[in-house]
């Protein structure tokens, strides 16, 4: 064994001064230097668009208008008096609640069918959630080919099960987009509800049920004061996530209806859409995306916020 | 193994073939071969053709990657010749003066980047301009499939992004204002003067020699003739008993619409005697379509109506308006069921089966009612026309038919290789290389020179094509053009908004009125002393107005 003499295992007094000095550099600095790359693309993908955003609120930003002269408040008032902007809004508001309340329902109904193990349950799980897995694009093209005339099959299968001739205009005339859009994105985001819910009924404690049982409390009796109470705070998550995403409705339109028949079908991401980038009047695209954004803050608020005291209680 | 072109034809072919299976307008047979062969091809050297070797004429040049024909057909002959032309000369054509002058960039391995629209479009740089251009100057290409509205979109995008990410584009006449005064495009004039041939650019048909101008300069070549013309079924037309139950109903002889009401009458007729088995017409009328505003724009003129008035207010709710749209909502009655959710494709298949006597449509419409096109594996996804002998071409009812859209190809600002850019675009569009490129069956570019019509290749590709190039020819001399001006895209899209608010159930007047407003708002906002210059400068085009075609100008060309 080689005995080491102490000059060989010590640093010079020098050496060691200056390799503090690295190390406590690198351990008040280093952090920061790890951070960087992410806080750099941070800025530069969300922070710099956004305050680029406020700018071309209030400047002209119009392809086919040259120049970028400052208008003030021009652009959000060309929204507020767009009646298509409204309609819009007032539609994606509608359509939203609809869906979503129609996908809670079915969403729970399925939840409380599935929550009991059955033979060939795996598959008939897998079965109702693979549409969460399909691009919305996708779905929406898939019931565009089912819907539309005169080769999709919908009307003549519609037509074998009433025995007569059926034609319906699916995707060109009101009521029968709306019943169209509301079919694609229920069957593509129900699951989303009953994957949500049957986790919260699962996690429900089993002793619940059981004293309820000796106590000799009913079916319906046990849902109203058992599974919903206990559910509550999974099904604020599940609907303030899926309103969340269901005012967003763009893709089922885009695939479907294009916004028609005229503009009945215009959501506001639709509305946004046409203006930004196939009209290029980008100024006044921001100005209502920023409308658009103060109204659902609002609502993420009050949804946030309801969330936050059922998490409390 | 499949070659490469095999490849992309293949794949091209299958997800329109996934499309068509899906819609039920093919065999399942056919889609499960194409996978089969997807399977198999790795297995099966040989299969498709090579085109190299077998072609005398070719040795001068390398085209063993450029897919040509038999030279024995009248295809081939004509590739022969565009090879010809762009090698040998004659050495005042422009396709030899394109080539000669890109050989300077011979050497410096640049890549020119081609919008062109995606699937069968795109097909045709791959297959034939881009590799034979690569093969002549040695300039690389590479083609950039964009869905059609995106043509529009995503240069101006890269524009405003300053990204110079394409040299050539494909844009509609009708964008040159917005894409000129936005900077997305230059003039293309000076090149002009230094390498066009002006006899090459006195071939195009008159319609389409000033389409490109705005503000005074050229802003790009032509390059796609899509001309609307009347294809219709003769059996249908010279039925017996059909024409004593028309004399007998209408009191007037049975035969091919003149005006937009007789159109109305005549298919309606057809329908009640004939459906389900065959329908009046067929019109391609969903949504997003651009089949509303071509037809809307050309029977509005052909109505004698005017877009705006001496203060650019728009005049759409006018009685041309309301009786443009009554006429519409006619047509649509007397067509096949789900007339208004078809968009063009699904409008030739019903055509194709035989299920419709009348369509109006592009020029393609000719070529595969013929089966001319479908001989081709790129395109045979469509259905096999069970009309082919039985097609009839004529102008359309009124008279104005709508040159449709077409295609410019134009320099894209910011193209780091400009003067290359350019010189692509005078080859490709040069009058061999035009005929090529519409004759090949596969193509959507349609003829626009008077030597592509007067053509003997062309003419020999099937037993009318000679009547159908004719007919061509003569739509053009009284066609209507897009609205050329800033706005362009906003007008359209008002009048697709109103047509389909209009099939959906709203009422005519109103739907015009709320177009209007939106034309009026959209002229506010592009500024009214603007587009009343745009609007003085547009009517200045032949085809503005019905009273101001090619023919009331006295340009017209007639051929036989």
């Amino acid at each position: 064994m080689v005995q080491l003499a102490p000059a060989d295992i010590l640093p010079p007094p020098g050496a060691g001064r200056s390799s503090r000095l690295v190390s406590a550099f690198a351990d008040r600095y280093f952090k920061w230097l790890m951070i960087a790359p992410a806080a750099i693309l941070i800025l530069a993908l969300s922070i710099y668009p956004l305050l680029f955003s406020l700018w071309v609120n209030f400047v002209n930003y119009d392809f086919q208008i040259p120049g970028h002269d400052f208008v003030g408040l021009q652009n959000f008032l060309q929204v507020i008096q767009d009646p298509l902007a409204s309609s819009a809004l007032v539609l994606t508001i509608l359509l939203s609640l609809t869906v979503v309340a129609i996908e809670f329902v079915l969403g729970l109904a399925l939840a409380l069918a599935m929550v009991r193990t059955f033979r060939g349950r795996g598959i008939v799980m897998s079965l109702l959630v693979m549409p969460l897995f399909i691009s919305p694009v996708i779905v929406g093209q898939s019931w565009a080919l089912f819907l539309q005339r005169p080769f999709g099959p919908a009307d003549y299968l519609l037509g074998q099960l009433v025995g007569h001739p059926v034609n319906i205009s699916w995707v060109g005339e009101v009521p029968w987009v709306y019943i169209a859009i509301v079919i694609a994105d229920v069957w593509q985001w129900t699951p989303f509800m009953f994957v949500i819910l049957l986790a919260g009924l699962a996690a429900i404690p089993q002793h619940l049920y059981e004293a309820a049982e000796l106590d000799g409390i009913g079916g319906l009796q046990t849902f109203v004061h058992i599974t919903l109470p206990q559910l509550a705070p999974i099904i604020t998550l599940a609907l303030t996530f899926r309103l969340l995403d269901a005012v967003k409705l763009f893709d089922i339109i885009f695939m479907l209806t294009g916004g028609g028949p005229g503009t009945a079908t215009y959501t506001a991401s639709f509305y946004l859409y046409q203006i930004g980038f196939q009209q290029f009047h980008l100024s006044i695209a921001t100005a209502g995306s920023w409308i658009f954004l103060i109204l659902l803050s609002v609502v993420i608020m009050v949804l946030v916020r309801r969330l936050l005291r059922v998490e409390a209680a | 193994m499949m070659n490469e072109r095999e490849w992309r034809d293949f794949n091209a072919g299958l997800s329109d073939e996934v499309d068509s299976w899906l819609r039920g307008d093919t065999s399942r047979r056919t889609f499960l071969t194409r996978l089969m062969l997807m399977g198999g091809a790795a297995m099966l050297p040989g299969l498709g053709f090579t085109a190299a070797g077998s072609k005398a004429w070719a040795q001068a040049v390398d085209v063993s990657k450029v897919e040509l024909a038999d030279p024995s057909t009248p295809l081939g002959e004509a590739q022969a010749a565009a090879v010809k032309a762009s090698s040998e000369g004659p050495k005042e054509g422009s396709a030899y003066r394109a080539v000669q002058a890109a050989q300077a960039y011979k050497a410096k391995n640049i890549t020119l980047n081609l919008t062109y629209e995606a699937g069968l479009q795109a097909l045709e740089p791959k297959n034939f301009s881009g590799p034979l251009w690569q093969t002549l100057t040695g300039i690389n290409f590479n083609v950039v499939e964009l869905p059609h509205p995106d043509q529009y979109s995503k240069p101006i995008a890269e524009h405003i992004a300053d990204s110079g990410a394409y040299d050539v584009l494909d844009i509609e006449p009708a964008w040159i204002p917005a894409l000129a005064n936005g900077g997305v495009i230059l003039p293309i004039d000076d090149y002009v003067t230094k390498y066009m041939n002006k006899a090459d650019l006195d071939d195009y048909h008159p319609l389409y020699k000033s389409i490109t101008l705005y503000k005074g300069k050229r802003w790009g070549v032509f390059d796609d003739g899509d001309q609307f013309a009347l294809y219709y079924r003769k059996d249908v037309f010279e039925d017996e008993k059909l024409k004593s139950a028309y004399q007998a109903k209408f009191g007037k002889p049975f035969g091919l619409p003149k005006t937009w009401d007789e159109y109305s009458q005549v298919a309606q007729f057809i329908t009640d005697q004939l459906a389900p088995n065959v329908y009046g017409a067929a019109h391609f009328r969903k949504f997003g379509s651009p089949g509303n505003q071509f037809s809307f724009l050309q029977q509005f003129r052909a109505n004698g109506g005017k877009f705006f008035d001496a203060d650019m207010k728009a005049q759409l709710t006018t009685d041309a308006g309301v009786t443009t749209l009554d006429q519409m909502i006619a047509q649509n009655k007397a067509s096949i069921p789900g007339n208004n959710d078809l968009d063009a494709v699904a409008q030739w298949a019903a055509w194709l089966q035989g299920k419709v006597a009348m369509i109006f449509s592009w020029p393609p419409t000719g070529r595969i009612s013929s089966n001319y096109a479908q001989r081709d594996k790129a395109i045979n996804f469509i259905p096999q026309s069970s009309i082919a002998d039985k097609v009839g071409y004529a102008v359309l009812p009124g008279g104005n038919g709508e040159m449709a859209s077409g295609y410019v190809r134009a320099l894209a600002a910011g193209s780091n290789n400009e003067e290359a850019a350019y010189l692509f675009m005078q080859w490709v569009s040069a009058p061999p290389l035009s005929l090529v490129r519409t004759m090949l069956p596969y193509t959507l570019r349609d003829p626009y020179r008077l030597s592509t019509y007067k053509s003997e290749q062309y003419r020999a590709l099937w037993p009318a094509a000679k009547d159908y190039l004719i007919n061509l020819c003569e739509c053009s001399n009284n066609a209507v053009v897009d609205m050329i001006m800033p706005g362009w895209q906003d007008y359209a899209l008002s009048i697709d908004r109103m047509c389909t608010a209009v099939w959906g159930g709203e009422d005519p007047k109103s739907a015009l009125q709320k177009a209007s407003a939106e034309w009026d708002s959209t002229t506010q906002r592009l500024g009214v002393a603007a587009q009343k210059a745009a609007y003085q400068e547009f009517l200045q085009i032949p085809g503005s107005y019905a009273d101001h075609t090619i023919e009331k100008v006295g340009q017209a060309v007639h051929i036989t």
